[in-house]
């Protein structure tokens, strides 16, 4: 019984308990659709279904679920703000954005506030439960706009004042290789690594990305909506 | 001695003034009459008259015409005036007389004085105004004079109170030694008040009636010969420069107010343009915002309910299968949706958005294809305003280009290439697929013309290198980002040479590819 239960964390997810999903989105007809059709993916399950980011702030941290889809534009507090205020509170826990077109605007922000990855609501259910499990074994899938806005916005901020965040040569090397359309597959054959590797090189950009912004993050947010 | 005149001067003007406004009758009169001093002040002949007068002992004309029917000594008619004497009264008189043709003038001189004063006109020029009947005044007129013509003599008399009248005589000599001479006699006219432009009629009103002669030269109660006469120098002709003639200003005048009107109508088309542009882009955002929030997420949902029933149906049933169909068709929908808010919204028209639209969708589109996708877009593209019409027209091409591509070519890698050059763009689609004879190429079907003519449009270019055997470059360039918005007044190119479209996206902006659609 004992050793069952101590074998590997993602086995013991998809044998002993479902994935647990929160999900946060204002339209009801749109939260219900979506908890039937989380429901409906075999081991995942939705634990909570709120319409906005006040009332997620409250319900989902104590439920500590493993995952976390927020819409964006949501009243009052924005998705984008959620993120970042939810993100503090539940460090480890993927926030994935739902976004109805890809504004990579909005994105680029969600990204920068926390989140670890986004999912156009139009996604075939199919497509759903694979992007859900990479956000989950710690992979961070990224587009080529967003890899270019990426490294766009590191070469803006390194000429400032920030020094202490920089990406190290390959991280870089990876996200101008995924910017011209490379798969993760083909970037690690060209630079000779393995496709884990990749992927943390990407996770690692991910949280410098979160470290960079987490300090502004919340304040901008709050001013931005203030304003 | 100059102080001398020039003081004497000073006072006989203030003099006649003192006069000229004691005489007014009404204020209306008044302004009428202050207008004309100032007019006549500031003319030249005025000047003239009062610089350099005079005074001369009198003395008679001579030689003497044989049959004058001037007084021999003193060269003037009779005292006239209308029908009626009233005090504080004006009097209009008029009589015109022809000077005969091609025999020059040598000599004309008018004499006039009236009780209580006068102002005379020739031709409706002012030659000078008078206030004393003692003292006569001759004007010499000899220059305005000219053969051929019919000229006008006309008087405004001004009675302050009991007897008055009017004494003139004009004394004209030719060349040829004749004589013409005009008395002031029952053969004058007196103008009603409130006749205008009298004083230049050539011929006399219906409603004039005759002059009357109240008394003859040196009768009562004229009695007392005149203490002598006043000689102004002689008056010249009015030479006007360009400037100063009245068409030359009236003609100023409408050419002011043309462009006056003119700027005043360009300012106003340029609010109402740039109003209309505001409105336009908001009508834009408007839009762009229904299409998303109403039906785009309408649509979403849509495709999510039929997903969620589709999962609920067994397996290999024949539903399912329809309903599958039914969610690609309304993804494909939502493809076509997003294209529509992406060229409708105002918030898109930049550069920036324009690589970032275009690289995803060549990457959804191919990726459900053999080929892969690589993108060369320039790093840190501004995010300079990217005009509609252009860059829709560029999308367009580009993806005729891909879907060319993704059709023909068989090839394992497609690079879309995105660069500025100069104030302008680069959009390359290269393939190292089978390629193709352009030469031979049926240009209508596989969209090459179609390409051009949208790059044409916008003032592009296109240009398609390919060979047999060694993949196909399509190359697009843009010279400017911006529509050209010339002012109207330039626009003769516009409406002359090759057309520009700025309009709004038309009815016909859904895609004619759709990425998902596609793959099956």
């Amino acid at each position: 019984m004992k050793l069952e239960t101590h074998t590997s964390a993602a086995d013991s997810r998809t044998e002993t308990r479902p994935v647990r999903v929160a999900l946060v989105e204002d339209k009801r007809d749109v939260r219900e659709s979506w908890s039937r059709l989380i429901n409906s993916l075999p081991d995942f399950k939705c634990v909570s279904a709120t319409a906005s980011g006040e009332e997620a702030m409250r319900v989902i941290p104590p439920i500590a679920p493993d995952v976390v889809l927020m819409d964006i534009f949501l009243p009052r507090m924005s998705g984008i703000e959620c993120t970042a205020r939810l993100k503090t509170l539940l460090p480890k826990t993927p926030i994935v954005i739902l976004t109805a077109s890809d504004d990579d605007e909005m994105v680029f922000l969600a990204l920068e506030a926390g989140a670890d990855g986004y999912l156009l609501k139009r996604i075939k259910p199919g497509d759903l439960r694979t992007a859900l499990m990479d956000v989950l074994s710690g992979g961070a899938p990224m587009t080529s706009e967003i890899a270019r806005r990426v490294v766009e916005s590191f070469r803006q901020k390194s000429r400032g004042r920030d020094e202490t965040i920089r990406l190290t040569a390959r991280e870089e090397e990876t996200l101008l290789l995924l910017a011209k359309g490379y798969s993760n597959k083909e970037i690690a054959d060209k630079l000779g690594l393995s496709i884990e590797t990749v992927r943390s090189h990407l996770k690692h950009i991910y949280e410098k990305m979160h470290v960079r912004s987490r300090a502004e993050a919340v304040a901008r947010y709050v001013s931005a909506r203030t304003a | 001695m100059w102080l001398k005149r020039h003081g004497l001067r000073l006072h006989r003007r203030l003099f006649q003034w003192d006069v000229a406004i004691a005489e007014v009758r009404s204020a209306g009169r008044l302004a009428a009459l202050l207008f004309l001093g100032t007019a006549t002040l500031s003319s030249p002949a005025f000047a003239q008259s009062n610089d350099l007068t005079k005074e001369v002992p009198a003395m008679g004309i001579s030689p003497l015409p044989t049959n004058s029917i001037l007084d021999p000594e003193w060269g003037v008619g009779s005292w006239i005036w209308s029908s009626e004497v009233h005090d504080k009264e004006y009097c209009q008189l008029w009589r015109a007389f022809d000077i005969p043709p091609s025999v020059p003038v040598t000599s004309a001189r008018l004499r006039i004085t009236a009780d209580n004063g006068y102002r005379a006109m020739l031709d409706g020029r002012e030659l000078g105004r008078g206030s004393d009947w003692r003292s006569l005044t001759e004007y010499d007129v000899t220059q305005l004079l000219t053969p051929g013509r019919t000229h006008v003599l006309a008087i405004e008399g001004f009675n302050d109170r009991l007897e008055a009248g009017v004494l003139v005589g004009l004394r004209i000599k030719f060349a040829d030694g004749r004589f013409q001479e005009v008395a002031s006699d029952g053969s004058w006219w007196v103008v009603p008040e409130g006749e205008s432009g009298w004083e230049k009629r050539k011929s006399p009103g219906k409603t004039w009636s005759p002059a009357v002669v109240v008394g003859n030269f040196l009768s009562a109660p004229w009695g007392t010969k005149p203490y002598g006469t006043t000689k102004p120098p002689p008056l010249q002709l009015i030479t006007l420069r360009f400037w100063q003639t009245a068409t030359f200003q009236i003609a100023l005048a409408v050419v002011c107010v043309g462009v006056m009107l003119i700027c005043l109508r360009l300012v106003m088309e340029l609010m109402l343009q740039s109003k209309a542009q505001a409105l336009l882009q908001r009508e834009r955002d408007r839009i762009a915002r229904d299409i998303h929030d109403e039906m785009g997420a309408e649509l979403t949902q849509l495709v999510l309910q039929g997903e969620l029933l589709q999962n609920e149906l067994p397996e290999g049933g024949e539903t399912r299968s329809q309903i599958e169909l039914l969610c690609e068709r309304g993804r494909g929908l939502g493809h076509a949706l997003d294209e529509v808010v992406w060229a409708v919204n105002s918030r898109r028209d930049t550069l920036r958005d324009f690589s970032a639209y275009v690289c995803k969708y060549a990457q959804t589109f191919l990726q459900p294809t053999t080929i892969r996708c690589r993108l060369d877009v320039e790093m840190d593209l501004p995010n300079a305003p990217f005009d509609l019409p252009i860059r829709r027209n560029l999308f367009r091409a580009v993806r005729e280009a891909i879907n060319n591509a993704a059709k023909y070519s068989g090839a394992n890698e497609l690079f879309l290439r995105i660069h500025r050059q100069g104030r302008g763009l680069r959009v390359a689609v290269q393939d190292d697929g089978r390629g193709f004879d352009p030469a031979s190429a049926d240009h209508t079907r596989n969209g090459l013309a179609n390409m051009r003519e949208r790059l044409s449009e916008v003032g592009g270019v296109c240009r398609v290198r390919s060979q047999p055997g060694a993949g196909c470059l399509v190359e697009f360039e843009i010279p400017r980002l911006h529509v050209r918005r010339r002012p109207w007044w330039l626009n003769w190119r516009r409406r002359s040479g090759k057309r520009i479209r700025v309009s709004v996206p038309s009815a016909e902006a859904s895609p004619t590819a759709r990425p998902r659609s596609a793959s099956t």
